[in-house]
């Protein structure tokens, strides 16, 4: 393992990075989605119908994140986005502001976490939620005035092909 | 005076964001043209006057750090300033970008005010080479 590349336990045990976690997303979701992201208990009943989006990343680091949006704060979230209204939002819409609201919330919390980094992030894609073993995940989830958001990332235990 | 953006960026809803974002910024906007990667904002800037281009970097075909160097290779298009829009705000990226040209780099997430202030000093750059 080369010397840069943390151990995939650091993540979920750093305090550090859990407040970095809630701070990042409430930037994000005030500045660019228009509302407000407040960090809460986890209740995940809501996540098997939710619209998710899965971002993977290398470099310095190696891993990947997943963020997962309820279903009924899909339309306002992205209508809101794109300053339309929900009705004339279409699928792919949708789709793609999730795909970039994933894309938003990786880079900047990778960037906080480790700005001395050199990180790719690969092309969002929409994803089905999946339960990954705490051991290893930074896992937080969030109200929104229009429903719930939650994210998960963890880190590779080794680079992908060795 | 209106500035003509180009906005150039892979994914149409960054797009309609940016320029939804330059609208409720308050930075005054004439005609204002899109491109989804390197090769198209080439073709926009040879038949149209830009007066700021803001790029994203990874895009499929020509991507943004190629569009920054053949800007910079480009005797006109060289005076024409490149701003950097993207979620990567690690500091080897930035220092990366501006040296391949951008005059300028916002990361994301980024608000209309912040966005109106880095076009007002790319453009206030231009404008003291200019003259």
């Amino acid at each position: 393992m080369p010397p840069d590349l943390e151990r995939p336990s650091a993540l979920n045990r750093d305090p550090a990075a859990a407040e970095t976690a809630a701070r990042v997303a409430a930037e994000v979701m005030e500045t660019m989605f228009f509302t407000e992201a407040v960090a809460a208990d986890c209740d995940h009943d809501w996540l098997e119908p939710a619209c998710a989006a899965r971002v993977r990343f290398e470099g310095s680091h190696w891993g990947e994140m997943l963020l997962a949006l309820s279903a009924e704060a899909a339309d306002p979230i992205a209508a809101s986005f794109l300053g339309l209204d929900p009705e004339e939002l279409t699928d792919a819409q949708r789709g793609q502001v999730i795909q970039e609201l994933s894309n938003i919330l990786c880079g900047a919390l990778l960037s906080q976490l480790w700005p001395e980094s050199t990180l790719a992030l690969s092309s969002p894609e929409l994803a089905t939620w999946e339960e990954w073993p705490d051991e290893g995940t930074l896992h937080r989830c969030y109200t929104l005035p229009e429903g719930r958001l939650a994210m998960s990332i963890r880190l590779a235990a080794e680079r992908p092909g060795q | 005076m209106a500035y003509a953006v180009l906005i150039v960026d892979d994914s149409p809803v960054m797009r309609s964001f940016i320029r939804r974002v330059l609208g409720l910024s308050g930075f005054e906007v004439g005609e204002c043209m899109e491109a989804g990667n390197g090769e198209e904002a080439l073709r926009q800037l040879s038949a149209h006057r830009v007066d700021v281009i803001l790029t994203d970097i990874n895009m499929p075909g020509m991507n943004g750090e190629e569009l920054l160097r053949r800007l910079c290779a480009d005797g006109v298009l060289k005076t024409t300033p490149a701003v950097v829009i993207s979620t990567d705000a690690t500091n080897e990226r930035i220092v990366r970008m501006i040296q391949l040209g951008a005059q300028g780099y916002m990361s994301k997430p980024f608000t209309p005010e912040t966005l109106r202030e880095e076009l007002e000093r790319v453009l206030g750059e231009r404008d003291a080479t200019r003259s």
